[in-house]
């Protein structure tokens, strides 16, 4: 049997094992740490049906912002699953019924791998070739001017190839939409006004990070590691398109450091170094970098977010400076946001 | 069955015996502990996919797991350490 099905198989079952452990869990702690391990499966699983950034993505979000938001979220509510007598029976058949119908939508979908099948027939060899420029030619592989091991204006990831050439416009939005999701709640989650004696407790006590950690051993390894974190965080930002990953998966990473950071040391030390006003800079800059870069193509006399432009600045490097300026955009905007969520969730007081 | 694939299966079986102890694990502190060690499978696994592949992209998500994981582990204990916690 080929191993990477068999390993996919295995990995499912697991998956499901995991997702219907956390629900059956009434201890919302445990069902915390069984989203963990669904998550780190979900991860193994993209990253063995090849599809590598989806998995960088799955990896820093589940097991790095998502259960410490989730925690966050604890502290406010408790870790107590009130107990039954809030199940709806027409909600149960309207879930199943859905059920029913997707996994009947399935049987007309192509079988898994195959090679005849519409995603692999229509643009997909085009794009895997690039050997279509969004303008012109300007993503034509071409005989590189600085000779063997570059790329020339060919991008071996062709997921970053397509997510910030070919679909520039679609990330673009996406920046704008996760801007968004950030201003909403800096507008939303106001700090909590102290009304009654209960909320006065979780503002004196604090939640999880308020305080700083008192183990030394803790603050030490925990010291040593964020370093690493941030230069593997930078690394995942600039080699996007040649390996997994890119501004997403670097913006979360980054934040999770300064996460990691304010669980050790406490927040006031975190906004010593990385003060409040930057974060809300740096969320409107990266958007700002990822819209001014189109707007500096258009300025040279080329379309929006068109990089052949950019050929003036950097010769023969165009596409890939372009793209570097608008991952590294993202990659603020993501970070940014990502430590306000946390931020805002966590805290009570401003 | 090759020698690849056997050591996939045995790490994945170590993942599987950690993902029942994180459903038992009588305390908390089980439980952390076998988030943690699922974390380090999944590393190893990940590492051994990628060498099946023959991809090295894979290294780069197993050291992104190396790093990170350790953050959902301070985190629950910092939780518990809080005291807002109470079995």
């Amino acid at each position: 049997m080929d191993p990477v099905l068999l390993l996919d198989v295995l990995l499912l079952i697991l998956a499901v094992l995991a997702a219907v452990a956390a629900m059956l869990q009434r201890d919302l702690l445990g069902s915390v740490m069984l989203m963990g391990i669904y998550s780190l499966l979900m991860a193994v699983i993209w990253a063995n049906l090849f599809a590598m950034d989806v998995s960088f993505t799955e990896a820093s979000v589940g097991a790095g912002a998502a259960t410490v938001l989730l925690l966050m979220a604890l502290t406010r509510i408790g870790t107590r699953e009130r107990s039954g007598g809030d199940h709806s029976l027409p909600a149960l058949v309207l879930v199943v019924l859905t059920g029913v119908v997707l996994l009947y939508g399935t049987s007309e979908l192509p079988r898994f791998g195959d090679p005849q099948a519409p995603a692999q027939l229509h643009i997909a060899p085009r794009y895997l070739a690039q050997d279509i420029g969004k303008v012109s030619d300007s993503a034509t592989p071409q005989d590189s001017p600085h000779g063997e091991g570059d790329f020339g204006h060919h991008v071996p990831n062709t997921v970053t190839a397509v997510l910030a050439s070919y679909r520039g416009y679609d990330t673009m939005f996406e920046t704008a939409v996760i801007f968004s999701a950030g201003m909403c709640l800096l507008l939303l989650l106001r700090p909590i006004p102290r009304r009654s004696p209960e909320t006065v407790t979780i503002d004196e006590s604090g939640s999880t990070s308020h305080q700083k950690s008192e183990s030394v051993v803790l603050r030490t390894i925990g010291g040593m590691l964020i370093p690493y974190i941030l230069v593997f965080g930078f690394y995942v930002q600039m080699h996007g398109e040649i390996g997994p990953g890119g501004g997403f998966q670097a913006g979360v990473l980054v934040a999770a450091a300064f996460i990691l950071h304010s669980l050790l040391f406490g927040r006031a030390a975190t906004d010593r170094w990385l003060p409040r006003w930057l974060v809300d800079l740096a969320m409107s800059l990266g958007v700002l970098l990822y819209a001014g870069t189109g707007v500096a193509c258009m300025a040279m006399g080329g379309h929006f977010l068109d990089y052949s432009a950019l050929d003036r600045v950097h010769p023969a490097e165009a596409e890939a400076l372009g793209m570097t300026l608008v991952e590294a955009g993202v990659g603020l905007t993501v970070a940014s946001v990502v430590l306000t969520i946390v931020r805002k969730v966590q805290g009570g007081t401003r | 069955m090759n020698a690849e694939l056997l050591a996939a299966l045995l790490v994945l079986g170590g993942a599987l015996l950690a993902g029942v102890r994180s459903v038992l694990g009588p305390t908390f502190y089980d439980r952390v502990l076998a988030v943690n060690v699922f974390g380090t499978k999944a590393v190893m696994l990940l590492a051994i996919i990628g060498f099946i592949g023959d991809r090295s992209g894979f290294l780069d998500i197993a050291i992104l797991y190396g790093l990170i994981n350790f953050i959902a582990t301070v985190a629950l204990l910092r939780f518990v350490e809080s005291g807002r916690y109470s079995s």
